[in-house]
């Protein structure tokens, strides 16, 4: 089997299970506990704590250990009830403007989260005020658009430092700015409201160097499965400015943010992970940015041996086809069509590990069953979404069209990667991708790929139909 | 090659049948009808996983594959006929409505526009041709042949194509299918007339189908029998009524809705300990249930029935279907065939050779002649 959906699992780290173990077994007890073997594990348990604090530049005192990433990220919108249910108006009294901010009712506060979010993010910030920010076509955030909804009203921004989909990451040091300079200004106008920035750092705890002072982030969100760590373990970091609501009431564990006894083997492996995952942060980065290479580079040479009828065969009804430039370039010093490939997200600002390709005119799930069955584990879009039938909100954020989107794959290396698999691996994706080509265009009857000889050459040799353009041609995979 | 649209739902039925078509040559699509998403309480609906498994068996075999969203007309013609049966104190029989309403029809029709020359399911049944119609040949015979292949090779089928039990006779669903029109019959293959359950078990195990052991879905198509009033409760008003006891006329205890309730049934009823009690009896107007300890309770009991919303298959016609000698007829899935006769007037009257514990008001009763399903229709009184 190779693996490649790192993005939606990683298996545990060998020593991070192994760091666990003891804590199921002879170390069992309860960290709150008087007596000394207790006070062990609670010692293990503070220890780790610091240690993953440490991993993001932060203190263990600042987490909140949680039941995964989409707890964090929860307990992190609980910033906004807080506010809802403590304002005074004392508290943000201003001597310019007393009458409409004492008054929060009359004008809500409200969150920004970026259009291409979790949707976890997006289900929390549902239960408030909330507007979508802009993306452009390759997942990075639109700083026009986030300035100009950055109003006063504005108490929550959250934003992912690395997407899910497509790994682009944000340019945190702009927003950090565009943040301070906000606060900057409403301080000026005795304007106490507070303005916090959040980013869901899952994807990219493995990948990136991450300082939350140097982020500039007041909340992050932080995932173990993600990273080598044990699934249902995450922790929100929580800054000093920060007032939260609790999410579970209990016996005041997590600052009383999160009640409930303490997942130590959990939090255990987690810290094992992280430590880990920093520690070869360099080198991991330096192998995924070569193996991702060989995959991209391959995936751009993929002949598509049509066969000869195709390309003289009629179109008998043109109009449901999709043109052969969008799906395939002619290189006529061959005289064969090759695969074109739509790599999906931002090259310049992208997690290394992160393939996001589409195969215009292809069923991306078809692709996974297939290369199931030879062995390769690959995603489309996030796997939560793959299973709904529904279209990735990700991927149409970015203005993608429904066939690019339908055909797009989601690549993710990981520690289980070697050279000698990818090349395996891309080997065995190329002929697949080519055959669902092939059977695309031998189709008798549907919407898939219909051409005439003429549309053929014309398209081909004629300039290149530029993406996202109004006038590209709608077609689909199975259920146009 | 001949062109089938093969309704596919995930489980391991459809997907054999898949895989049989396939081989038999024709060219196969499957369909995913997807009729209901949403889940209910004690119960999280499996289409993704369903749809999913569906794909990924016709991904496999190389054959295309669609999803056709027909929720809006399942929940029109199936659930709320169902709702609106329920509160009536009926007990529906939500399949049977789906067969006739949706899979041969919605389905049948959608298939017919994309130049299907069949449609198929993984339905335990089979289609014969009848040589000729019934009450001209006095006794029934049909081209024995002929319908032992059908579905399994690429025969030409004419009216009037006749349903006929499945080989599998402990798996035979003809009483679901009933209702089915002649027209979708003569155009259905049904691929699994000729196996037993063990048997396509057996042959998805050996063709390596991931869903060869899937647990299997039963009863009403989405919530199984045990959900029904979870179901019910999620879409109707709970209305608290009396529960009390037929012979004395005692309060026995409280239930919250009488359409809750099926004549015959004994749990669920929260009377205490001691002999059970049985549902005898409902009054919708006043909101009371009647229970009572004797089993023996004349209203359980009848020799009589009497059917409305008649169904009958082949241009049968109520007088024909009185005449047939050895009529037989299933009031419950997979029940047995009891002898009947059937008296036409306003009404279809069935009189059986014994007395007979009767089925639920809105339940269907389906007459068989041999091996030939002749259609049926919903039990009233």
């Amino acid at each position: 089997m190779i693996y490649l959906d790192h993005a939606a699992a990683t298996p545990l780290h060998p020593k991070a299970l192994e760091a666990m173990l003891p804590y199921f077994t002879t170390d069992f007890f309860n960290p709150s506990a008087a007596y000394l073997p207790a006070k062990r594990v609670r010692e293990a348990y503070e220890a780790a704590k610091d240690q993953i604090a440490h991993a993001i530049g932060a203190k263990g005192v600042d987490l909140a250990m949680t039941a995964g990433a989409t707890e964090s990220i929860n307990l992190a919108f609980t910033a906004i009830k807080y506010l809802l249910t403590h304002q005074s108006p004392s508290s943000t009294k201003s001597a310019a403007n007393s009458q409409t901010i004492s008054q929060p009712s009359s004008k809500p506060f409200k969150a920004l989260v970026l259009a291409t979010e979790h949707t976890s993010v997006l289900a929390a910030a549902a239960s408030y005020p909330h507007s979508l920010i802009k993306v452009d076509h390759t997942g990075l955030i639109d700083l026009a658009d986030f300035r100009a909804q950055l109003t006063d009203d504005v108490v929550f921004v959250s934003i992912a430092l690395a997407n899910n989909e497509l790994g682009t990451i944000q340019p945190f040091a702009e927003i950090a700015e565009i943040i301070r300079k906000t606060r900057q200004k409403r301080l000026q106008q005795g304007n106490t409201t507070p303005l916090y920035l959040h980013t869901d750092a899952s994807q990219a705890l493995s990948l990136i160097d991450i300082n939350v002072a140097r982020l500039g982030v007041d909340l992050l969100t932080l995932n173990a499965a993600k990273c080598g760590g044990p699934k249902g373990v995450g922790a929100l970091y929580v800054g000093h400015n920060v007032k939260l609501s609790p999410i579970s009431a209990g016996g005041g564990q997590e600052r009383g943010l999160r009640g409930g006894t303490e997942n130590v083997p959990g939090v255990i492996g987690f810290a094992v992970a992280i430590t880990e995952a920093k520690k070869h942060l360099t080198s991991n980065r330096k192998k995924y940015q070569k193996i991702a290479n060989i995959l991209r580079q391959n995936f751009s040479q993929i002949p598509l041996d049509l066969p000869s009828n195709s390309t003289k065969t009629p179109a008998p009804n043109q109009s449901s086809a999709p043109h052969i430039s969008i799906i395939a370039h002619l290189d006529e010093k061959v005289n064969t069509f090759y695969a074109k490939p739509v790599f999906l997200g931002n090259p310049k600002h992208q997690l290394v590990n992160f393939i996001p390709v589409s195969f215009p005119g292809l069923d991306a799930e078809r692709l996974i069953y297939k290369l199931e069955a030879e062995g390769i584990l690959v995603s489309t879009g996030a796997a939560c979404a793959a299973n709904k039938g529904t279209k990735s909100h990700v991927l149409s954020a970015t203005g993608l069209s429904d066939a690019e989107i339908a055909g797009s794959l989601r690549i993710s290396l990981g520690s289980t990667n070697t050279e000698a698999q990818i090349k395996t691996a891309s080997g065995i994706i190329t002929s697949t991708i080519a055959e669902e080509y092939r059977r695309c265009f031998a189709r008798k009857s549907g919407a898939a790929a219909r051409l005439s000889a003429s549309a053929l050459q014309r398209q081909a040799l004629t300039t290149r139909l530029e993406k996202n353009s109004a006038d590209t041609p709608k077609y689909g995979g199975d259920n146009a | 090659m001949p062109k089938v649209f093969l309704g596919m739902s995930g489980g391991v039925d459809s997907s054999v049948s898949a895989v049989l078509l396939k081989e038999q040559g024709y060219d196969v699509t499957g369909v995913y009808m997807k009729n209901w998403s949403k889940d209910l309480p004690g119960m999280k609906c499996p289409w993704a996983e369903d749809l999913a498994d569906a794909k990924r068996v016709a991904v496999g075999l190389d054959i295309d594959f669609e999803v056709w969203d027909f929720e809006e007309e399942y929940k029109q013609k199936v659930v709320d006929y169902m709702l609106d049966e329920f509160q009536k104190g009926r007990t529906p029989n939500p399949d049977v409505i789906c067969n006739q309403e949706i899979k041969f029809k919605l389905f049948y029709e959608k298939a017919l526009a994309r130049d299907a020359d069949y449609i198929a399911t993984g339905h335990y049944a089979r289609v014969g041709m009848l040589e000729t119609r019934l009450s001209q040949c006095g006794s029934l015979s049909f081209d024995r042949h002929e319908h032992e292949v059908c579905g399994m090779r690429n025969i030409v089928i004419s009216h009037p194509a006749c349903l006929l039990r499945a080989r599998d006779e402990n798996k035979d669903q003809t009483y679901f299918l009933y209702r089915m029109s002649d027209e979708s019959t003569a155009k259905t293959i049904f691929p699994l007339s000729e196996m037993t359950k063990p048997e396509v078990k057996a042959f998805a195990t050996e063709r390596g189908l991931d869903v060869a052991h899937k647990k299997e879905s039963m009863g009403v198509c989405f919530v199984g029998e045990v959900g029904m009033k979870d179901f019910l409760r999620e879409y109707l008003p709970a209305a608290a009524g009396e529960i009390r006891e037929l012979e004395s006329d005692r309060v026995l205890g409280y239930h919250d809705g009488a359409f809750l309730y099926t004549i015959g049934q004994r749990h669920g009823l929260y009377l205490g300990g001691g002999l059970p009690f049985y549902v005898v009896k409902k009054d919708l107007v006043q909101n009371i249930v009647y229970v009572s300890k004797n089993l023996n309770q004349d209203l359980l009991w009848s020799d009589q029935l009497q059917l409305e919303d008649l169904h009958l298959r082949n241009h049968l016609t109520p007088n024909e279907l009185s005449e047939i000698p050895n009529l037989a007829v299933r009031l419950r899935h997979r029940a047995e065939l009891l002898p009947v006769e059937v008296t036409a007037c306003s009404t279809l009257t069935l009189t059986f050779t014994q007395s007979i514990k009767r089925p639920a008001v809105g339940q269907s009763a389906v007459f068989y002649s041999d091996k030939i399903c002749l259609g049926g229709g919903i039990i009233t009184e």
